[in-house]
């Protein structure tokens, strides 16, 4: 053989095996890290569709706002009063359940045992753990009475004709849950179409 | 489904594919809990913030604040812009009321001594059993006609508070005795035979053209701090002349960096110091003459002894220095002298501070604008009694009686004597003859830490009061403290938690069957009947055509004031200068350095050691934090071989210490000084064994007249160890910025625009 | 926005008291700075109170000068930032997005004012302290820059109430409310006992400043205070810190008054 002159050995069968094995194990591999990421990237980006689930937590208290919103017609501020004054929405006291449900028993007996759970916070004083179903991080900073009085008034309609943009038809629901990401792109996207300031100190502070 | 960002970021880098499955298919619990509402009052809930105005009692000088409240709890204090003694501006110390309430080692419910007394082993009990178990010890003294064998000890009470100690102590017939770690006691015993008056005065600082200051830190710890520190903008950078500001005082202090000039003496001559000025005044006839002969008694030959030439040896100065000092004094007017601090804390600390005010006097600054005002008592009986102080001489007094055993209880609010008396008079051996000892304070501090009985009281959020301060702003005023949150161990239920101190008392009292004649079944309640006499006054900053609303009113500005209703007599007409007593020393030969304690910026005299903003306040000159430190001269310390951080044994008559050495310019070089606060047995997580405490080895002296503590007049000796420890500061945390001759960072003008 | 917000600070005023300090630390969740973090050189004060020795022994002085950030039109940790973490915005503030920040400390590097600081730990509380937490503003975590922001929380939550109750939130109409300037001045500001601080918007003075123009009439009180003392530098206080190095600082300092000689300074705090 003249150097530099070479020549493919040919693989033994062993030698064959091994390979395919190693080959077909990395593509295993490579797809599990795809699908992997794929899986956190969309968990990051939160598309509600494929993996949030369809209903939201349960509750302490399964509070029914289809009930107090559809069938009774109640106002998203008459409960939550703060939300047109203040950054939070608010959720209301248990003293304030307790103005109609000192009279109000509830239809049905399942409806009568969830009030009688209210009732019996009233008279402990516990306060109820209620389980949040929108949270944004610590690093951003929502201001609801900013956005409610923006778009009702340009709009000219009442603030509650407004909770839906974000939080969906919340009076459908059995259980709350998240309609939209509410990831930074949503809020930039809706800035940006509003003509509202976009500069990180907008929310981030 | 909820990543935070840090956990994306950790995923997508894909450096643990386990914690992607975990991770990221559950959610935290926690993030998912409504965090604020749900430890809250359910009457609370509210997205908004809430001001609401109150008084602060971080520090003696009583500041009008208002607190952000928000979802029930205190966010943030800021001052409070109606209130007269601040208007709108606070100290560093205000703000630190947040971490007194929300302290980590606050207690959380009343205690009983479990274990070996001073071991601080404690069981909880409830409110009922706590408030009973006292009362029966207390009235069973009574039948035994042992009342004066009860020794009731608080912090000097303004206020409603103070009246209620008061009629406690009265009615029952124990005795009352307040505690001061630095006493005002020689401040007030001076300005009563100066001016006749039982409040210190206020000083018109910003209507001044010079202040001459002796001891007293008044821009940092002494009297009203942020009152003056407004003044002081004004005087300096106000609507008038630049004001000139000479600072006499043996230690190189925050006041002392800010005047034009600072005068080092030796410790002990500032009255001398104040003699001589008043001679050469009086000899070059500069002075209001009428004063001259009154001072006198009509014989300006009483002051030739004080002729600065006489005495310039002894103050530490040149003559030509006093001229000139008297003379920009007298010339300038209205000029203020102002006495205090370490000046007052001498054997001869009361005859200083009568030369030093006498001086007011002398140049017709009293009761004139930019000189003094006087106080005047507020317009309500009960509380126009200034607070008394308690002299060392009466707890020396105390405390051989309960070596005796002639103390049958030890009742403490608000004083930590356990911490804050001279170690030599060991107050812990003798307590252990003390039947009973109660504590009332909300956190085991080195006295709450020997009690038998501990009954937490509010702190000042969460509690009624009243002030009517006596450093006041020269008109009738009552601040009113209200509760601004919920207290804080709410939910542990009526028989758990804190009280204020005021309604334990009452309780006590109905408890041991006393009538405290104050009228009302609440301290709230007590207060309200008082502002009920304000309403009747019909006069002042709160006009209401009910008395609910004058109530309301009364409350959302903090107070009620009348700044017409200024002080109506004059001061009394100057009286005869008193001959310059020599300051005595602990101390003689090998102990060549004389010995400055000062109160600290931060944590004061250790009240507030247990707040950690307050531990890591830099101390303005030195930068200083956590720490117990020495100051000493630059170049003493060179020629001793003493370097920054150098554990030092400071070593006085009466026991030994350890310091950490700061060398810096600003030391005389016969002096040294260490600040108090440190050095606590107890006292929560943040004080606990941290550096030393200087009252451990300060000589029980007295001045020689009020009985008052000289808390300056120990001498001591330092030694170098071996030790070295970094002395946590905040200097040389950033780099040096750029200093050179054109690029100041810093740029000093001699215009005045 | 057209305000450009900037600070004065009068050094004839200042007592070196730490109240500003401490407020500071109330206001924006700032860590306890424990023993170890001093001894470390890591403590985080966004604003500090440098002290400069001067002179010996008996005519010793120390000189106390609050240092912040200083909020430069043309910053030098801003372009080093590689995530645009730090930037200008059109308030003349110089933020910082804890969100953005990877920790590079680059822009801590760039600050001549070493007014910048880093988070090397977990900020940690107590819990019951954490009550104290200031809901409005970002608790940073481990490796993140941190720094003055001229608060502006308070900046944002004043402008909502100001368009709310006034129906228009410019300077003008808040400063002519002295409970919406309150509520709009930095935490330091409304501290300081001495009125050493005056918070403003300075737009007009320091973009004429930075052209190299003559400073126009003066809009408000600290537009007022900077034209007095910075547009005549002969019998003028005003300087504003390392100005030669072309950062075009937003605060400006007013000189201390001393009628005798200046002697060079020792060391610094």
């Amino acid at each position: 053989m003249i150097p530099g002159d070479f020549q493919i050995k040919k693989p033994s069968g062993k030698q064959m095996m091994l390979l395919s094995t190693l080959g077909i194990g990395g593509l295993a591999a490579a797809v599990v890290v795809v699908l992997g990421l794929t899986w956190v990237i969309s968990a990051w980006m939160g598309t509600p569709i494929i993996f949030a689930s369809e209903e939201g937590p349960e509750q302490p208290i399964a509070f029914p706002h289809t009930t107090h919103v559809q069938d009774l017609g109640m106002d998203c501020t008459f409960c939550h009063r703060e939300v047109t004054k203040s950054a939070q929405a608010t959720i209301p006291s248990v003293g304030m359940c307790m103005t109609c449900h000192q009279v109000v028993d509830g239809s049905t007996e399942a409806a009568q045992a969830e009030i009688e759970k209210i009732r019996d916070a009233y008279s402990s004083g516990d306060p109820i753990a209620w389980v949040r179903v929108h949270r944004v991080p610590d690093h951003v900073h929502f201001v609801h009475d900013a956005h409610i009085s923006f778009f009702s008034e340009r709009d000219g309609v009442a603030p509650t004709a407004v909770c839906s943009t974000c939080h969906g038809s919340v009076g459908s629901m059995e259980k709350v849950r998240q309609v939209r990401t509410l990831k930074m792109s949503d809020c930039v996207d809706c800035h940006r179409d509003n003509g509202a300031p976009t500069d990180c100190t907008t929310c981030h502070y | 489904m909820a990543l935070t960002r840090r956990q994306f970021m950790t995923l997508t880098g894909g450096s643990a594919a386990a914690a992607v499955l975990f991770a990221a298919c559950g959610v935290p619990e926690d993030e998912l809990l409504v965090e604020p509402p749900v430890l809250m009052p359910e009457d609370m809930v509210s997205g908004r913030d809430n001001w609401y105005a109150t008084v602060c009692r971080e520090c003696a000088s009583g500041e009008g604040v208002v607190v952000r409240v928000m979802e029930g709890r205190a966010k943030k204090i800021e001052g409070n812009v109606d209130y007269p003694v601040n208007a709108g501006k606070h100290s560093a110390r205000c703000e630190a009321a947040l971490q007194a309430l929300y302290n980590p080692d606050r207690i959380r419910g009343p205690l009983v001594r479990a274990g070996e007394r001073g071991t601080a082993q404690f069981e909880e009990i409830s409110w009922t059993d706590a408030v009973s178990r006292l009362s029966f010890r207390l009235q069973n003294l009574r039948g035994e006609r042992r009342q004066r064998r009860v020794v009731l000890a608080t912090q000097p009470l303004s206020g409603h508070l103070g009246l209620v100690v008061r009629q406690f102590a009265d009615k029952y017939g124990a005795t009352y005795l307040p505690f001061e770690s630095i006493e005002q006691t020689n401040l007030k015993t001076a300005v009563k035979a100066v001016f006749g008056q039982e409040r210190p005065p206020d000083f018109d600082i910003e209507n001044a053209s010079f202040i001459l200051s002796f001891g007293a830190d008044f821009l940092n710890t002494w009297g009203s701090p942020v009152r003056y520190s407004r003044g002081y903008g004004n005087f300096r950078q106000g609507e008038r002349e630049r004001g000139t500001h000479y600072h006499v005082d043996s230690r190189f202090s925050m006041t002392a960096a800010n005047a034009d000039k600072w005068i080092p003496v030796k410790p002990g001559t500032e009255g001398l110091l104040a003699l001589s000025i008043a001679h050469v005044i009086v000899k070059d006839d500069m002075g209001d003459s009428a004063a001259a002969d009154a001072l006198t008694g009509g014989d300006h030959s009483m002051l030739d002894p004080y002729a600065p030439d006489a005495v310039a040896d002894r103050i530490g100065i040149s003559s030509e220095k006093i001229h000139d000092i008297a003379h920009e004094f007298a010339e300038h007017s209205p000029a203020i002298a102002i006495g205090g601090g370490s000046a007052a804390a001498h054997t001869n600390g009361e005859s200083s501070m009568t030369a030093i005010y006498s001086l007011n006097h002398l140049v017709g600054s009293v009761g004139v604008q930019g000189g003094l005002r006087f106080n005047p008592p507020p317009p309500l009986d009960s509380i126009a009694a200034p607070p008394s102080s308690g002299a060392l001489s009466r707890w020396k007094t105390v405390v051989s009686d309960m070596r005796a055993g002639r103390i049958d209880a030890l009742l403490m609010s608000g004083a930590d004597p356990f911490y804050a008396l001279p170690g030599s008079l060991d107050i812990r051996t003798a307590s252990y003859d003390v039947p009973l000892i109660v504590s009332f304070s909300d956190i085991i501090d080195d006295s709450a830490a020997m009690a038998d009985l501990v009954l937490p009281k509010h702190t000042a959020l969460e509690d009624w009061g009243s002030d009517a301060p006596d450093f006041g702003p020269g008109y009738e005023m009552v601040g009113f403290q209200q509760p601004v949150v919920r207290p804080f161990f709410e939910n542990r239920g009526a028989e758990l938690g804190t009280r204020g101190f005021a309604d334990v008392l009452m309780a006590v009292a109905q408890g041991v069957g006393i009538d405290l004649e104050l009228g009302a079944e609440t301290f709230r309640d007590v207060l309200r009947a008082d502002a009920r006499k304000l309403y009747d006054l019909r006069r002042g900053s709160v006009s209401a055509p009910t008395f609910g609303a004058f109530w309301n009113g009364v409350l959302q500005r903090g107070g009620w004031w009348d700044a017409t209703a200024t002080a109506d007599a004059g001061a009394a007409s100057p009286q005869q200068l008193d001959e310059f007593e020599e300051p005595q020393f602990d101390g003689g030969d090998g102990f060549d350095y004389y010995l400055t304690p000062f109160s600290q910026t931060g944590i004061g005299e250790g009240q507030r050691a247990h707040l950690p903003w307050m531990q890591a306040t830099p101390d303005p000159i030195t930068t200083a934090t956590w720490r117990t430190w020495l100051e000493i001269n630059i170049h003493v310390a060179e020629d001793l071989d003493i370097r920054e951080g150098d554990v030092v044994k400071v070593t006085s008559p009466r026991g030994s210490i350890e310091a950490l050495a700061f060398p810096h310019p600003g030391v005389p070089p016969d002096t040294v000084s260490i600040p108090l606060g440190q050095g606590h047995s107890m006292h929560g997580r943040y004080a606990r064994d941290r550096g030393a405490n200087v009252f451990a080895i300060l000589a029980p002296l007295e001045d020689s007249k009020s009985g008052a503590f000289a808390w300056a007049a120990t001498k001591v000796n330092i030694e170098k160890t071996d030790a070295w420890v970094r002395v946590p500061k905040f200097e040389n945390t950033v780099p040096d910025l750029p200093v050179d001759e054109h690029h100041r960072v810093y740029q000093t003008t001699a215009n005045d625009s | 926005m057209a305000e450009s917000w900037g600070m004065i600070v009068d050094l004839d005023r200042c007592t070196g008291c730490q109240a500003c300090v401490v407020a500071c630390q109330s206001e924006n969740n700032i860590p306890i700075n424990e023993e170890e973090h001093f001894n470390q050189r890591r403590a985080i004060q966004w604003i500090r109170v440098e002290r400069y020795w001067e002179g010996e022994f008996p005519n010793v002085r120390a000189r106390f000068v609050p240092i912040f950030c200083q909020h430069c039109s043309d910053a030098p940790c801003e372009p080093v930032c590689p995530v645009y973490a730090t930037y200008h915005n059109s308030e003349g503030l110089n933020v910082q997005v804890y969100n953005r920040c990877i920790g590079t400390r680059f822009c801590a590097n760039g600050c001549p004012y070493h007014a910048r600081f880093f988070n090397f730990w977990e900020p940690e509380w107590p819990e019951s302290l954490t009550n104290q937490l200031n809901p409005d503003v970002t608790v940073r975590s481990r490796g993140i820059m941190e720094k003055c922001t001229f608060c502006i929380q308070r900046i944002r939550r004043t402008k909502r109430a100001a368009t709310k109750s006034e129906g228009d939130s410019s300077a003008e109409t808040i400063f002519a409310n002295p409970e919406l300037e309150r509520a709009l001045s930095p935490a330091c500001v409304n501290a300081c006992p001495t009125d050493t601080l005056v918070f403003g918007d300075l737009f007009e003075m320091l973009s004429a400043r930075r052209a190299g123009e003559r400073l126009p009439k003066p809009k408000n009180r600290a537009q007022e205070i900077v034209r007095r003392e910075l547009q005549d530098a002969e019998n003028g206080r005003g300087y504003r810190v390392l100005e030669e190095k072309g950062t075009n600082p937003s605060v400006i300092y007013l000189s201390k008054v001393d009628k005798e000689t200046v002697e060079e300074a020792v060391s610094h705090g």
